[in-house]
């Protein structure tokens, strides 16, 4: 790592990450506690991406009388789905352990 | 453009649009611009009952920035041309990122 | 990596600098990750190497690799 510029570019930009998951199955974390796996057909440099045989996992907290919060899980499949990149947080290639 | 072009390919296929408010319209893509603002023609609210102020509009604008997600009809996108493109757009982009 | 005198003014020149460091980075959401930096753009975007997802202090997840998208308002800290 002689130059800090010449380091930067070496080892690439993110997307580039991302660019490598291509036709692979990916994991995608998006705001309002909602989780993709699919597998990454297409994405550009606004994180817009298209994913085939999804399943999107949405986190819902329930509030009872009691104030006691519970987790439930709410699945959803879709075959092809755009998701607008405004929306994504992270991506990650492979399902998390 | 990535996007815009590929939406452009899906015009007069039926969608289903998931927006930021969690309300689900399906209809036919009608039209696309450069910012994934969408036209649907023959629309329905998929959860009317949770959802029923909707139901007298036939066709909507839907402003792109209000997009959740789009659910497309599988048989109608060529994955493989997909991803090539894709690859074209990211080598452009980084070309671009590094003259600058 | 050592010199702080040597430091780029601006802040992508910092991120450059810190290539391979073991960083913690915090979203406005109050979710953490822990990883060493791969790499960071003019977006702020950023790739981790052995991340892992904490919540409330503990590790929730582990992921091999991490695409962080730029704009969800984050501190990289050093991390120790």
């Amino acid at each position: 790592m002689a130059d800090a510029e010449e380091g930067a570019a070496s080892v690439g930009e993110p997307l580039d990450l991302v660019r490598l998951c291509l036709d692979e199955i990916v994991f995608v974390k998006l705001r309002g506690d909602r989780e993709l796996k699919g597998r990454l057909h297409a994405y550009d440099s606004h994180c817009n991406l298209v994913l085939g045989d999804v399943e999107e996992t949405i986190y819902v907290v329930d509030e009872d009388d009691e104030e006691e919060e519970t987790v439930r899980t709410v699945k959803k499949q879709s075959e092809m789905l755009f998701v607008r990149g405004d929306s994504v947080v992270l991506i990650s290639p492979q399902a998390p352990s | 453009m990535l996007f815009f072009s590929f939406f452009k390919t899906l015009v007069d296929h039926e969608v289903t649009v998931e927006l930021k408010n969690d309300i689900s319209i399906r209809g036919t893509l009608k039209s696309v611009d450069q910012f994934l603002n969408i036209k649907l023609d023959d629309i329905s609210v998929v959860d009317e009952v949770k959802y029923p102020h909707m139901s007298s509009c036939k066709n909507v604008f839907i402003r792109g920035s209000v997009v959740r997600y789009i659910h497309l009809p599988a048989a109608a996108v060529d994955t493989a041309l997909l991803e090539d493109a894709t690859r074209r757009e990211a080598a452009q982009a980084s070309a671009r990122a590094k003259q600058s | 990596m050592e010199n702080g005198e040597n430091t780029a003014r601006d802040p992508s020149g910092f991120l450059s600098q810190i290539i391979g460091a073991p960083v913690t980075v915090k979203l406005n959401s109050g979710m953490v990750y822990k990883g060493l930096l791969q790499s960071v753009d003019g977006y702020m975007n950023i790739a981790l190497e052995q991340t892992k997802e904490i919540v409330n202090g503990k590790v929730h997840r582990d992921y091999g690799d991490a695409f962080v998208r730029g704009n969800n308002g984050m501190a990289h800290l050093p991390y120790n």
